[in-house]
């Protein structure tokens, strides 16, 4: 386990470095130019120029990338160009949006998925199954934004019981008008993705159900609940979590089309100004931040399974198998 | 039996945005840059579905919108397929260090999340309908490789190609012989599957501003633009929605069909 | 609106005589009594992009600082008059080159410090500075020294005149020349300091308690930032904001008029619509040609069309409220016969062909979309090419590479671009250049109007540019709340007088 850690370690951090690499290359073959956010018409050649050197995109690339790298190692994002705030404390102050929001409607996912779609699988010959079964497969199908534009519609505009958007001020410091503001976006977060993992929960609980040890345990005079919860649980659970790995990482990233339509201080928001106004330190910022959170779920799930199923031989190159 | 009623169900449902599209090339109710509507005409009479806030008949909309999300999902595909394949044919055949250079590259490629992927592209370009097909093109082509690198590696470790690869079989004829007739109706089934996705990926997209510009208005810009009269004239904000809902529900039956009609031994599980 | 472009513009004029509804002081009416522990919650669509207007602060900055964090030695009212603000008067010498300003005692900064005219000499400075990303920069380029004889008094020399020095003083925020850092932070001597600033959601405005003036009608004001106008709107609707800066839709205005919980007020912008030629270039180095364009558009349509009967049509640069203004829409009056005749005398009977480069951004699609089926009447064919913010500044504006393109000027007594045969759109008048220049040293603003109003008529005659429309400037307020400015347009916002009751 210990070699394994090890290994597995280096992947993230090579990874890491990989992404920070191809981010700032990516983005220096822009053909725009950053200093345009800062000037306005009726801006001077001089003033253009100054402009450019203000922000440092004056220097040789080189320069630009060895001070991004070097930056990056002691941990610090730079300064936006834009709004001259260290990009590292832009994005804690935002995280304090995004993580909250991606784990509750994660949780709220996880728990209707799993019963749902147990119960789908399980009751699949009664009416319910097929129509629980079909609900789902109607939810994967629908833009997330289209169903926050809809819950605003009614529940903010129309019945006027929660805000249509925003985040207090006062952030967390005041934490029930901070989660009456989340409610909204972690329902609409939560309504897509339990729709995909209620199709897994289902699909694992039927390999599961006609599985022959199943159905040996029963034999040898086991309750149901009993063998379920000794085998079933077990052996479904592998793939479950690496499935929930991939959700959870997902739902971190949708939060990016949530949080606009929410208009909330997140981090996909941020992204969304940054590309706007060219802002390579935020960009770069807030995707190697994402990069960083998706590996770190992606290890988190695989160490995770190891413990659950020892049987899992060394995968090469370490990804979610 | 149960494959082939998904099957009929989502390409029925798929040929009607077709029909829609392919409609829209020849013939559309209005001009669509046509803003004599007048701002918000209800339903009915003159405009089938109403006009939105500039006067533009919804319904042409709906219709330009059907070509884009079929011309951005079929394109990605194209481009997302075309490089996934071709590196996880790779990939399967590697051995040692360049198979773990690979499967690491992608795991990264992976990691690098569809939709910020294809932000950073429109960034790294410019907002149109080409940079969409080419940022959720990119973004799917890791997923599509890492599968196929699992398919390839199988099929090679069946004892008749290890035969015909003793025997001296070159290795294009291998792929076209007995590697791509063995893998292809999992991947047409992925790739069936990929297309709903990017169809919704476009969607977000659009919706963030990020999409093909205007006036080429895709679903997802008209319910951006609907939302500030969804109100007053709801059928914007709805109409499109149920037709990516169509679109997508459509592709996935198409989807889940051809599996079970590919593998009949096996349930519809999903 | 871009608030990009908005820029650093300052606050609108709106200028001496504010005319129409030009109201002098708060609008609104609460008949309640007001409550002065209240904090106002303002909606806005412009958040600051930094705090500080030399440095790419943007419209937004100008907006939440303005009179409300910073002052300036004088402040521009909401009805466009110039009154006394750090400065207590003003002497000019005869020949116009020297300003004596007596600067106001008692005044301290947030930080503590009291004002002195080293203060004034700094803050003037920082805008004239080489690396200044002030828009004001040029309308400053007459001073020659700022001198500080004494602890009360600031001199401006100037090289030539400059009538309007004391107007663009409005917009130089005086600063804590000690102050290291005002790009995150602040330190001015207005009525209100800056609470916090959480980017991309809200910043707060609380009182200052050691303001020399009068204290604000209220307890500090939070700005909430917007990136669109619906959810701008139903922020409103929703009562999480108190008070809307400048509506951009017309669309959700029917909710709020007529509604008794609201009140409407439309006041005066300076913000145009421009389909700007380059004029460099043929076809559009003709005046002919522009001629016919401009009148082959039905201006009136897409203002309709686009601001559903909000909004004017001005037929040039300037708007009402400058003293210069001059009813022109006549002059360039839509008819296709006439502009069919005009295409046919410069030698394009058959109409010709153009790129015309189109902000992505609204309402910019919506108009390019509207002008090429107007111009398909006379036989023009309009290439639509959408571009970035960004691209508009690389390709249009700094390399003159375009034919013609589309784009909203905020900016006000801009006219004097057409003065300046570098600007983008590259109008070269010799006659005009030297109105615009003679306009700003005149010797009285009478004169100053004279030569700005020739100049205007010059360019609506040449039709430089097509005017399209003047955008309106829309408040909206929840009907408990008063006092708040109308005219304050996209860039000021003075915030100290609004009551909620």
């Amino acid at each position: 386990m210990g070699r394994y850690l090890l290994r597995r370690t280096a992947f993230l951090l090579a990874s890491l470095l990989l992404a920070a690499s191809l981010l700032f290359v990516l983005l220096r073959l822009l053909p725009g130019d950053p200093s345009n956010a800062l000037v306005s018409v009726g801006a001077t050649p001089e003033q253009l120029a100054a402009a450019r050197r203000q922000i440092g995109s004056d220097l040789p690339l080189p320069e630009q990338f060895a001070s991004w790298l070097g930056g990056l190692a002691r941990l610090d994002l730079g300064t936006s160009f834009v709004s001259k705030l260290p990009v590292g404390s832009e994005i804690a102050a935002r995280l304090s949006v995004t993580v909250p929001l991606t784990l509750l409607a994660f949780a709220l996912a996880v728990m209707v998925a799993l019963p749902v779609g147990f119960l789908a699988a399980w009751r699949s010959d009664r009416w319910y199954g097929p129509l629980l079964n079909g609900v789902a497969q109607l939810g994967v199908a629908v833009p997330v934004f289209w169903i926050g534009m809809l819950l605003v519609t009614v529940f903010a505009l129309r019945l006027r019981m929660l805000p249509a958007g925003g985040f207090p001020r006062e952030d967390w410091a005041e934490p029930g008008r901070a989660l009456t503001s989340l409610l909204l976006p972690v329902v609409t977060i939560a309504l897509v993705m339990s729709a995909s993992l209620i199709r897994y929960v289902r699909s694992a609980t039927v390999d599961v159900l006609g599985s022959d040890f199943l159905r040996t345990a029963r034999a040898m005079g086991e309750s149901f609940g009993g063998a379920m919860w000794r085998h079933g649980l077990r052996n479904a659970s592998v793939p479950v979590i690496s499935i929930l790995g991939i959700e959870l990482a997902t739902t971190f990233l949708g939060a990016v089309v949530v949080e606009s339509v929410f208009t909330l201080p997140g981090l996909g928001t941020l992204l969304i100004k940054g590309i706007a106004e060219h802002d390579y330190p935020v960009i770069q910022g807030v995707l190697v931040v994402s990069t960083l959170a998706v590996l770190l779920i992606g290890f988190a799930a695989d160490v995770v399974q190891r413990l659950v199923d020892p049987r899992l031989r060394a995968h090469v190159g370490g990804g979610r198998p | 039996m149960k494959g082939r009623h998904t099957f009929a169900a989502g390409c029925v449902l798929v040929g009607l945005v077709l029909a829609m599209a392919v409609v829209s090339l020849v013939w559309l109710p209005y001009d669509p840059s046509d803003t004599t509507g007048g701002r918000l005409a209800p339903p009915g009479g003159e405009h089938l579905l109403g006009t939105d806030k500039l006067g533009r008949d919804l319904l042409t909309h709906l219709m330009v919108g059907a070509r884009i999300a079929l011309t951005v999902g079929a394109g990605s595909v194209l481009v997302g397929g075309v490089l996934g394949v071709a590196a996880g044919l790779l990939a399967g055949f590697a051995t040692r260090w360049l198979d773990d250079a690979l499967s690491a590259a992608l795991d990264i490629l992976i990691a690098f999340p569809t939709l910020l992927l294809a932000m950073l592209v429109v960034a790294v370009r410019e907002a149109s309908l080409g940079s969409a097909i080419v940022a959720i093109g990119l973004a799917m082509s890791g997923v599509v490789a890492r599968l196929t690198r699992v398919l390839v590696k199988r099929v090679l470790a069946q004892d008749f190609i290890t035969a015909s690869r003793t025997s001296g079989t070159s290795w294009p004829r291998l792929v076209t012989e007995h590697v791509l007739p063995n893998i292809w109706p999992t991947l047409l089934v992925n790739l069936a599957l990929q297309l709903g996705l990017a169809v919704l990926a476009e969607a977000s997209l659009s919706y963030l501003g990020l999409g093909p510009p205007p006036p080429n208005a895709s679903w997802g810009r008209l319910l951006q633009e609907a939302q500030a009269t969804v109100l007053t004239a709801p059928i914007g904000a709805i109409a499109p929605g149920v037709l990516l809902v169509v679109l997508v529900v459509g592709v996935n039956l198409v989807a889940d069909g051809l599996r079970d009609l590919a593998d009949p031994t096996r349930r519809s599980s999903r | 609106m871009n608030s990009k472009l908005a820029g650093v513009v300052a606050a609108l004029v709106l200028a001496l005589a504010a005319c129409g509804s030009g109201q002098e002081g708060p609008a609104g009416g609460g008949t309640a009594t007001p409550d002065a522990s209240a904090v106002i919650e303002i909606g806005s669509l412009y958040e600051p992009q930094n705090l500080d207007n030399t440095a790419g602060g943007g419209q937004g900055v100008t907006e939440a600082f303005n009179g409300n964090v910073y002052e300036g030695l004088f402040r521009l009212t909401d009805a466009g008059k110039v009154d006394n603000l750090l400065a207590k008067g003003y002497e000019v010498a005869d020949d116009g080159l020297t300003y004596t300003f007596e600067l106001r005692e008692g005044v301290k900064f947030h930080s503590g410090k009291a004002l002195t005219p080293a203060d004034v000499k700094h803050s003037i400075e920082r805008v004239t500075a080489e690396d200044s990303q002030s828009a004001r920069k040029s309308s400053l380029e007459a001073i020659e020294s700022v001198e500080t004889p004494d602890d009360g008094t600031v001199v401006v020399k100037l090289a030539h005149r400059s009538v309007s020095l004391v107007y663009n003083l409005t917009y130089v925020w005086i600063v804590n020349a000690d102050a290291e850092d005002l790009a995150t932070a602040e330190d001015g001597t207005g009525p209100y300091e800056l609470g916090a600033w959480k980017r991309g959601s809200t910043l707060s405005l609380d009182r200052f308690p050691g303001y020399w003036g009068t204290p604000p009608a209220n307890n500090g004001v939070v700005f909430h930032y917007f990136t669109d106008a619906t959810a701008l709107n139903n922020a409103l609707l929703t009562n999480a904001v108190d008070i809307v800066t400048s509506q951009q839709s017309p669309d959700a205005l029917a909710q709020f008029t007529g509604n008794p919980d609201y009140k409407v007020s439309e006041g005066h912008s300076t913000t145009k619509l421009l389909l700007a030629f380059n004029d460099r270039k043929a076809p559009f180095d003709k005046p002919l040609v522009r001629k016919a364009v401009s009148s082959a558009i039905d201006d009136a349509k897409l203002l309709e069309s686009i601001w559903a009967g909000h909004g004017s049509l001005i037929g040039s640069m300037v708007p009402p409220t400058d003293p210069w203004y001059e009813d022109l829409t006549k002059v360039n009056p839509y008819d296709v016969e006439l502009a069919k005749r005009q295409l046919a005398e410069a030698g394009y009977a058959k109409g010709f062909r153009f790129t015309l480069d189109t902000p992505n951004y609204d309402p910019h699609p919506t108009a390019a979309a509207f002008i090429k089926s107007e111009l398909a009447k006379v036989g023009i064919t309009v290439d639509i090419n959408v571009i970035t913010a960004d691209e508009w500044y690389s390709k249009v504006y700094k390399n003159h590479d375009f034919a013609a393109t589309l784009q909203e000027h905020v900016n006000d007594r801009d006219v004097v671009w057409y003065g300046d045969p570098g600007f983008y759109w590259g109008y070269d008048d010799k006659q005009v250049s030297e109105w615009i220049k003679d306009a700003e040293r005149a010797k009285t603003p009478e004169e100053q109007t004279e030569l700005l109003k020739k100049a205007n008529r010059r360019i609506a005659e040449d039709a430089a540019g097509d005017w399209l429309y003047l955008y309106p400037q829309i408040v909206v307020a929840a009907s408990n709340v008063s006092g708040y400015p109308v005219n304050g347009l996209n860039s000021q916002f003075y915030a100290y007088g609004i009551k909620k009751s």
